[in-house]
């Protein structure tokens, strides 16, 4: 068994910033490789050379000892790469089976599709994955879960020599990871399959990898074999200096009652819920997907109309409106959980997004004030330490936890007293995770309640001063930080606690 | 982050011209082209001309622009253009209030702008068959007010008044250059620094984070139909004030040289991108190149022919450049 994949010297420029600088390691055949790394270290960009998306600015990757340029998309998956992105690319308009034969011929009769066959062999797909659906179910109906899912099976149907999988199980249960890890065991045992695996929970490299390879700023730092390596050390590798979160732990929490939400209920969404927010306090509301902990959020912000319910601000009821601008009036903030769908404007510039809540602050005579926004921006910039080269280039040239922190500052600007964020580190690595829980420590210092939906249970136990845990609607428990344990929560949130 | 002020502007410059970079070498390269090809092309009158013939598309495209970047399209513009025209024109010919009548067809660009809004935003239906409809209907007023013919001579009230001076010149200038060009410096502060022209952009950009963002989303969309209808009523009275005269064929397929001059210009069909100076570089190449095409006697079969090529190959080198410049 040679080296499979290698990178030599591989460095990848975007303009000004470099992505990847000297890059060079080897991946063997038939290993389990994991790349570890903070956001902006460089991992999409090394899958995305893969991938035949870009090119190398200088450097080489070998694939099976042979020199390889990777020009195209149709290049990297004739070399048998596979890639499950981290974002799903399916047709959300078209079945599940039509996805899995998407740009094959595989289930081509002559000119005709043969709908049997490609249904027959997508149930056999399902089953593989335990997935309980209808092969002609459409993408649209599916949770984000299931979509995921459905990516990596389509990846793993072609049988490929190398499978790559960014963040695969972002989306996914407990019981549907270890269904994937199976499968990808399997790969790996019965078809000598080369996995490449980049994940930001490091539970999963330990219990997967053979070896990892760490990369920061762009730059390798090492590849070690997993048996003799702890989480510890990768973490420290990462990021180049410790991370303890438990120990920064202060409770911020007054007796002063900012917000109480009283019975509130919508159809098939959530039920009679009712709590209390207090200034500085963290609050926590946990569950699995699909409690209606984020349409309960949405309502509170007013972007999604409850039945029945009522809202008190400093004791005074406010109404209930369905927009937005109340809400902003009221100095309630919402950090949505999909970044990219509800938050960012892609077209625009990392300006424009930071400032398209306080553009009032910035009038002089109706018009923007282009030092002020300036130095609002520079402001932003050294305060919740976003990375970019210019603030004038489009927000999609950051990494994941630069567009959050973008975000962040975007609602902070507007002074809020009552701030909720839903799921504020998905897709965030353990460096930006840290600044983030600084930065809401921080907020919650300057006396504003923090909501905080979240499906990582460390990060509620190490935040928040009280958790509230839903079931399918309803609440089922209210655990102080004393009480609360990851177990604790379990139970409430399957709702088996008695 | 450790550059200096001064280091900062300058490039937020550089980054600025670069937006506009393509097309307006495009304009510059075929500036050149053609005089070279034709001694005629750069003298005075003729460079005047070809501003002159910039004048009712660019002012119909200011109105584009807004819709666009708000990531809506009108195809309407031309028939809305003709209708409003065409009902000025009548009443001028009545013998009613110059001023009035002015007033009267603002207020007709506007209403026109708000149905077509309307029915985007609170019917929640498309834009495109929003306008395709609109766009019919809209024609059909037009017919219906001339009675099918085509209305010319004015009285001397209406001819002598301050609106039909906008056809005159100062100097050698025409009124309507210096109006339109007034048009697009007012367009391009509101889009570049007022609020709205930020919340044009946010709601192009993403309207879901914009409306969460507390931008009414639903008005700031309208407000650039109104602006627009608007716009185009004031370019059908340009056209009068000029030819003294309205077809009852006015305006028509004027929304596809619109949109052409915004696309020109480096907007995207998707919303969230395209400025005001864009659209002028774009509508002048297209005043350009069918200027052009006359000097060099190109067939008449041939002439739209080739606009259509100036555009792909326009839009291709904008692609070209921003492509090799964003990241993923």
């Amino acid at each position: 068994m040679g080296p499979h994949i290698q990178f030599k010297n591989v460095t990848k420029k975007f303009g000004g910033t470099t992505a990847l600088s000297e890059v060079s390691f080897e991946i063997q055949k038939g290993e389990v490789h994991c790349i570890c790394g903070e956001n902006g270290a460089g991992k999409s960009t090394l899958i995305n050379l893969c991938a035949g998306v870009f090119e190398p600015t200088s450097g080489e990757i070998w694939v099976n000892g042979k020199h390889e340029k990777i020009n195209s998309i149709q290049k990297s998956e004739k070399l048998g790469f596979s890639i499950v992105h981290q974002e799903v690319p399916l047709c959300t308009n078209m079945s599940i089976a039509n996805n899995i034969f998407l740009g094959s011929s595989e289930s081509m009769k002559g000119i005709f599709i043969n709908e049997s066959y490609m249904r027959e062999k997508t149930q056999e797909l399902l089953d593989l994955f335990q997935l309980k659906l209808e092969p002609t179910r459409l993408i649209d109906s599916l949770s984000i879960a299931e979509q995921s899912m459905i990516q990596i099976a389509k990846a793993i149907y072609y049988k490929p020599d190398i499978l790559i999988l960014d963040e695969p199980t972002a989306a996914l249960t407990n019981d549907q990871r270890n269904v994937v890890f199976d499968i990808i065991r399997k790969m790996k045992r019965e078809l000598g399959t080369t996995i490449i695996y980049v994940s930001h929970r490091l539970e999963e490299v330990m219990e997967l990898g053979d070896r990892t390879t760490i990369l920061r700023d762009g730059q390798f730092i090492t590849t070690k074999n997993i048996k003799d390596i702890t989480m510890d050390d990768i973490v420290r590798l990462m990021v180049g200096r410790e991370i303890d979160n438990n120990s920064c732990y202060q409770c911020y929490a007054t007796d002063e009652v900012l917000l109480q939400v009283k019975g509130f209920s919508k159809h098939r969404q959530f039920d009679n819920i009712s709590f209390e927010l207090k200034k500085g306090e963290i609050l926590g509301i946990a569950g699995f997907v699909g409690a209606g902990r984020t349409e309960l959020l949405n309502s509170i912000f007013g972007i999604n109309k409850p039945d029945e319910g009522e809202i008190y601000i400093h004791g005074k009821k406010v109404p209930v409106h369905n927009c937005s601008q109340a809400a902003i009036k009221n100095r309630i903030a919402l950090i949505p959980e999909n970044r990219r769908d509800d938050a960012l404007m892609a077209e625009l510039s990392v300006k424009q997004n930071a400032q398209v809540v306080i553009l009032n602050k910035m009038l002089k005579n109706g018009v923007i004030d282009k030092r002020k926004s300036n130095e609002i921006m520079d402001e932003m910039v050294k305060k919740y330490h976003i990375k970019t080269s210019d603030v004038n280039n489009c927000i999609m040239t950051l990494s994941g936890g630069n567009q959050q922190k973008v975000i962040i500052a975007r609602w902070l600007a507007n002074e809020p007293e009552i701030l909720m964020c839903d799921e504020p580190t998905r897709g965030i690595d353990v460096g930006a995770k840290a600044e983030i829980y600084e930065l809401l420590r921080d907020i919650a210092q300057q006396g504003i309640g923090i909501i905080m939906v979240s499906s990582e249970l460390p990060e509620l136990l190490t935040l928040c001063d009280r958790i509230i845990v839903m079931h399918e609607g309803r609440k089922t428990g209210e655990l102080t930080r004393e009480e609360a344990s990851e177990e604790q929560i379990m139970k409430y949130a399957a709702a088996i606690a008695n | 982050m450790g550059m200096t002020e001064l280091g900062k502007t300058a490039r937020m410059k550089k980054i600025k011209v670069f937006r506009e970079f393509g097309v307006f070498m495009v304009m510059v390269s075929l500036i050149a082209i053609l005089s070279i090809a034709s001694p005629a092309f750069l003298q005075m009158t003729n460079l005047i001309n070809i501003v002159r013939q910039t004048v009712e598309i660019g002012i119909m495209a200011i109105g584009m622009t807004f819709i666009i970047v708000s990531a809506e399209i009108d195809l309407s513009a031309g028939s809305a253009y003709g209708a409003t025209a065409m009902l000025a024109a009548y009443l001028y010919k009545a013998g009613v209030n110059p001023t009035l009548v002015f007033s009267i067809a603002m207020l007709a660009g506007g209403a026109i702008g708000f149905v077509n809004g309307f029915l985007i935003t609170k019917a929640k239906m498309p834009a495109f068959i929003v306008t395709l409809g609109t766009m019919q209907i809209f024609r059909s007023i037009a017919y219906s007010i001339s009675g099918g013919q085509n209305i010319s001579v004015f009285p001397e009230s209406a001819e002598s008044s301050w609106i039909f001076k906008l056809g005159g010149s100062i100097g050698v200038i025409p009124i309507q250059v210096i109006v339109m060009i007034a048009f697009f410096i007012i367009a391009h502060m509101v889009m570049s620094k007022t609020k709205f022209g930020f919340e044009v952009y946010a709601t192009g950009g993403n309207k879901r984070a914009a409306q969460l963002a507390g931008i009414n989303t639903d008005r700031i969309k309208i407000a650039c139909m109104v602006i627009a209808g608007v716009l185009y009523a004031f370019a059908s009275q340009v056209s009068i004030a000029y030819l003294k005269s309205v077809p009852t064929t006015a305006g028509a397929s004027r929304e596809m040289d619109a949109i052409a001059a915004v696309i020109l210009g480096g907007a995207a069909l998707s919303g969230g991108r395209g400025t005001v100076i864009g659209t002028l570089i774009g509508a002048i190449i297209m005043s350009v190149v069918k200027n052009g095409m006359v000097l060099l006697s190109v067939p008449v079969f041939w002439q739209s022919g080739f606009i259509g090529v100036i555009i792909i190959l326009a839009v291709l080198l904008d692609t070209c450049i921003s492509r090799s410049n964003k990241k993923g």
